[in-house]
């Protein structure tokens, strides 16, 4: 279910799935996500959580409209999905949280400290994509602004980050195979710009991981920052040992190669996490 | 279990049957009744602190958490309508009773430690959730005279079965991991 991917964006790296936003996903991911200036919901459906209520307790919606949960309520709430695509984290007393509708579907969802709260999301399409931090996301404008939040930035920078090290591993062995120098030449150049900017993407999804606070799918969220904190390390190490062949005038060894090639099957696994959040399982 | 099912008997007879016992003699006036719910709200406070002190687990510790930000904003709220009323809590026999009781478990609860500390602590807390709204419904909010404070002890009612389902889901999943 899509929604469920804003909280992933506050994740750091890898998200190689940015290969996929590249190739397709990623434009309607940032239109989705974009942060913008606060703005009145006034197309978005309200939900009211009050005296432990949600209310209405269904609510129907199209692909593309907005639900906001508006807590009137003197307790903290959470708006959690039954299958777990959603999580809106705590909702404190006069705070709201909105999800937008990005998949055809029926969710249950209820309060996480008070179990016996529950509800109904039902969209004509299969999955909802939650806001992250209560920005609003655009209705689907293709107006370019400059990146200016950690949601922009870090999938920006996911796209960067997935392409260079398969292109580099890509080089490498078409070098071995044509026996082309100038192919291993590309891939160690390509190898130190992903080793230089890696460590940018991570800072970025952990400042969105940070920018969004609490009520991220738990373990997609810890397995995604962690994973794309040791990816930083790979990326690094992997540069440094090709700096180092491309020092000696050597061809990259096959455990290079290898290891390069597991550092693309992580970038992948990688990407599908950061899918899952951003548009569910 | 069996140590759930001596709280639930303790805090059942501590809460019930004082009540009980009066009512057929004395009903709880709208300032006791007020006085009890205090105290219920204190008791529930004070040992989540407790929890959050012993316990290093985070279940124990987000439901402890959840328990003192949900009673203290409920105690905001029976404080503020009871200032609104004019009604000032009266101590009565069952709110001391449940202060006794409540010692006497904290000082079980400092006695232990580790899983046996969250497993009697999420025990307890399913017995005093339940005993509460047995209590609620059987006796405080048929005996209050004011529509309003009727009214505000109805309106906790779906709040404690929150905090029962809670807490009996911690129990299960603390029995899960022993």
């Amino acid at each position: 279910m899509g929604c469920v991917d804003m909280h992933d964006t506050r994740k750091p790296l890898l998200r190689v799935g940015l290969l996929l936003y590249v190739l397709g996903g990623f434009p309607s991911c940032q239109i989705l996500f974009a942060a913008q200036p606060r703005q009145p919901d006034a197309d978005a459906a309200i939900v009211v959580i009050k005296q432990l209520h949600f209310e209405p307790n269904q609510v129907d919606v199209k692909l593309g409209d907005r639900v906001k949960w508006e807590n009137q309520d003197i307790f903290t709430h959470t708006v959690t999905a039954e299958d777990g695509s959603f999580d809106s984290g705590p909702i404190a007393p006069g705070e709201s949280w909105t999800l937008t509708a990005t998949h055809k579907g029926r969710i249950a969802y209820h309060c996480r400290p008070h179990p016996n709260m529950s509800a109904e999301l039902i969209a004509d399409g299969s999955g909802f994509s939650a806001n992250a931090a209560g920005a609003q996301g655009t209705a689907g404008t293709l107006k370019w602004r400059p990146p200016t939040g950690p949601e922009q930035i870090h999938p920006i920078l996911v796209n960067f980050t997935a392409a260079l090290l398969p292109l580099s591993f890509l080089s490498d062995l078409l070098g071995r195979m044509l026996k082309r120098k100038t192919l291993h030449h590309a891939a160690f150049w390509i190898i130190v710009y992903a080793a230089c900017i890696t460590p940018f993407t991570a800072a970025a999804g952990w400042w969105w991981k940070h920018a969004a606070g609490a009520g991220l799918p738990a373990k997609l969220i810890t397995v995604h920052q962690w994973l794309g904190t040791a990816a930083v390390l790979i990326f690094i190490s992997l540069g440094v040992w090709r700096w180092r062949i491309h020092k000696q005038d050597l061809i990259p060894p096959l455990s290079y190669l290898v290891s390069a090639l597991a550092g693309v099957l992580a970038l992948v696994y990688q990407g599908s996490l950061g899918g899952a959040m951003v548009f569910g399982r | 279990m069996k140590s759930m099912f001596i709280a639930a008997l303790t805090i059942g007879s501590l809460l019930l049957g004082p009540v009980a016992e009066k009512a057929s003699a004395q009903a709880p006036s709208d300032p006791q009744i007020a006085g009890i719910v205090q105290t219920a709200n204190q008791i529930d406070i004070d040992q989540a602190r407790l929890a959050l002190k012993k316990s290093t687990n985070s279940q124990v510790k987000e439901f402890a958490n959840q328990m003192i930000s949900d009673h203290t904003a409920l105690q905001k709220s029976v404080d503020d309508l009871a200032k609104k009323l004019g009604v000032t809590a009266e101590p009565s026999d069952t709110s001391k009773q449940l202060k006794q009781q409540a010692t006497d478990e904290s000082k079980k609860l400092r006695g232990l430690s580790g899983k046996a500390f969250d497993q009697e602590y999420a025990a307890h807390e399913v017995a005093f959730h339940q005993a509460v709204i047995d209590a609620a419904s059987q006796t405080l909010i048929p005996n209050a005279q004011n529509a309003e404070l009727k009214s505000a002890l109805q309106g906790a009612a779906p709040l404690l079965q929150g905090h029962l389902q809670h807490a009996q889901q911690l129990e299960q999943s603390l029995k899960g991991g022993s």
